[in-house]
């Protein structure tokens, strides 16, 4: 066992959250404590949103109001690939990407195409939030799973 | 040959994969879901590659994930493995379809086997015997009357749709039939909502005996003699050896040389398996062809010398089989033991978990192909098998010999596992004296004393 924050680990509990649809969810192993809780829909901004984990014993983050930008990496949502192919930020080589940091992304916006099998896939946000960061370069391949850009959905209202 | 082959599977056999192609020169590529992680074949591969969450429908089956990396990451050839993608044709197709190599049999002799009414016609006209029966579903009674002429009795009824035992009827004279007829399909009907039953020819107490085929594209079939698999549970392998113990010559050379006919009957390119039902009278009948690497192929490979998965990719890359049928020379007695994390104690329910301590046999004559180390989990998702023991001897004796020995080296900790079974059935005497049939385990051993 090594003393890394195993992310994957927090990235399962994450996802569990999620699916299951529970509000709170703790989970503690040796070497690991996770909190994550779920905003409800219509909140304003002062619950953790969706996926916002704590790497144990932080206590929860307090209220970021909407025109605070977010310096915790409490509020950081992944975009994940949902399927394997190549990566493109912009729907032709000479357009502009889909979107850049620090632009604001609403649930359903198209963020991304990934090819795949030689068809288009427009992959988009789940969740609204603002742009903190591109992590995968453009026309890279990525796996299933593999987070493609952070989304801080504290930094809108 | 190629320069880097993509190992679509999971668990030992893609490590068994994984080594074939490294000894070869071949760059490699795992491809794991989300479960499997930390798993050792995406340790052991040149690189990785995540296709999907733990649900194997998701990951190990999504072909457009599996070709997506395929083409990604610029393979020259796709190895199956067993189960999985390994005996669907459209798969097999695809990869073609693809410019990559295939390793495995062409996509229509999958299709033709895989089609089991079909292949049963097809290896009559091949001259290959198969268990006398209806040719499909039976319509009435007065037809039942006729096929039961021809199979004698006694005799099975079977529902079309079916399996488990369900819609099973044994009949041993001609006044049960009416009646056993009835009430199949009347089981048929309520366990499967389609009351169609066909009959074939009762085989008490028989033994499964394969014959391993090798075939290049250049029309040489070898067979690389028999092994016997009778020792199952629910039609589940446990233990295999070869050569079959008890069997006489004449029997042995004329499995191979009908299992050399069904694998040219199906234009067979690569390794396969011939499964055969063999009686009391040594009479056999094809039951299937396995279109793929078998779990037990290592048991053929103790006795051969031969490296099965060397050669399926220097088949699949187009070279020719190295040697002939002359050159194939057997030598002593080999068994496997397939170690599932099941527990025997409790009807064999499964038994997934952290394996706290795992330490594999050795010794002379002593093979593990495992994924398992000390710390590992093995997840829920797929299938229990976590390492098969092989042990190889001058005669059979000194092999069972070996394998109990082995078995009782071996500690694996935090799971329950199939070894008090293996060692029961290799301390039994039935066993020892070769008396074997595919309810040996039911008659044999008695589960309380596990």
């Amino acid at each position: 066992m090594t003393d890394r924050i195993d992310f994957d680990q927090v990235r399962e509990v994450i996802r569990i959250a999620r699916e299951s649809g529970v509000a709170d969810l703790e989970v503690e192993t040796p070497t690991l404590k996770v909190r994550v809780r779920r905003g409800t829909a219509g909140a304003s901004g002062d619950q953790a949103p969706v996926g916002a984990a704590h790497v144990a014993p932080a206590p929860l983050a307090s209220a970021a109001t909407p025109k605070t930008p977010a310096a915790s990496e409490d509020h950081l949502v992944p975009i994940i690939a949902p399927m394997v192919g190549t990566f493109y930020r912009a729907a032709s080589p000479d357009a502009a990407p889909f979107i850049k940091e620090g632009d604001d992304v609403d649930e359903g916006q198209v963020v991304c195409i990934i090819e795949a099998m030689k068809l288009f896939n427009e992959i988009q946000a789940e969740t609204r939030g603002r742009v903190a960061r591109v992590l995968v370069e453009n026309a890279s391949p990525v796996e299933y799973g593999q987070p493609l850009f952070l989304l801080d959905t504290a930094a809108r209202g | 040959m190629f320069r880097k082959v993509l190992v679509a599977n999971r668990g030992e056999i893609a490590i068994r994969v994984i080594r074939a192609c490294h000894e070869l020169g071949i760059r490699t590529v795992a491809v794991y879901s989300e479960a499997d992680r930390s798993s050792l074949h995406v340790k052991m591969a040149d690189e990785a590659f995540c296709i999907g969450p733990a649900a194997s429908a998701n990951s190990y089956l999504n072909i457009p994930n599996i070709m997506s990396t395929a083409e990604l990451l610029g393979v020259d050839a796709i190895h199956p493995g067993y189960g999985f993608l390994a005996e669907n044709p459209r798969f097999a197709e695809i990869v073609t379809d693809h410019k990559i190599a295939f390793i495995g049999p062409p996509a229509r002799a999958i299709e033709a086997m895989g089609d089991k009414s079909a292949a049963r016609t097809l290896m009559q006209k091949a001259g290959v015997s198969v268990v006398p029966g209806s040719h499909g579903a039976v319509a009435g009674e007065r037809e039942a009357l006729e096929v039961a002429r021809v199979t004698g009795y006694p005799l099975i009824i079977k529902a079309a749709a079916g399996g488990g035992g369900r819609g099973m009827r044994v009949v041993h004279t001609p006044h049960d039939l009416a009646a056993a007829l009835q009430t199949a399909r009347q089981e048929s009907e309520a366990a499967f909502g389609d009351g169609q039953v066909y009959i074939e020819k009762y085989i008490g107490e028989p033994r499964h005996i394969e014959v391993q085929i090798l075939a290049d594209r250049y029309n040489t079939v070898l067979h690389l003699g028999a092994r016997d698999c009778s020792i199952q549970r629910r039609h589940q392998k446990l233990l295999e050896e070869s050569p079959p113990p008890r069997l006489r010559e004449r029997t042995l050379i004329a499995l191979a040389r009908a299992a050399v006919r069904a694998a040219q009957a199906v234009g067979y390119v690569n390794a396969g398996t011939v499964e055969f039902l063999v009686d009391a009278q040594e009479n056999f009948y094809f039951m299937e062809m396995n279109t793929r690497i078998q779990v037990e192929h290592p048991v053929t490979e103790a006795v051969t010398g031969l490296d099965l998965v060397k050669e399926q990719i220097r088949i699949a890359a187009g070279e020719r089989l190295p040697i002939s049928q002359r050159d194939v020379e057997f030598r002593g007695h080999a068994i496997e033991c397939r170690i599932n994390a099941e527990d025997p104690r409790h009807d064999f329910r499964p038994s997934a978990g952290l394996i706290s301590r795992f330490q594999p046999p050795g010794g002379p004559g002593v093979r593990v192909d495992t994924h398992c180390f000390s710390g590992y989990t093995i997840p829920p998702y797929y299938d229990s098998l976590i390492a098969k023991v092989i042990a190889w001897g001058r005669d059979r004796d000194e092999a069972i010999t070996r394998m109990h020995r082995a078995l009782a080296e071996v500690e694996i900790a935090g799971i329950r596992t199939t070894i008090p079974f293996h060692l029961k059935v290799l301390d039994n005497a039935f066993f020892r004296r070769g008396e074997v049939y595919t309810n040996f385990v039911q008659r044999r051993i008695d589960p309380d004393q596990l």
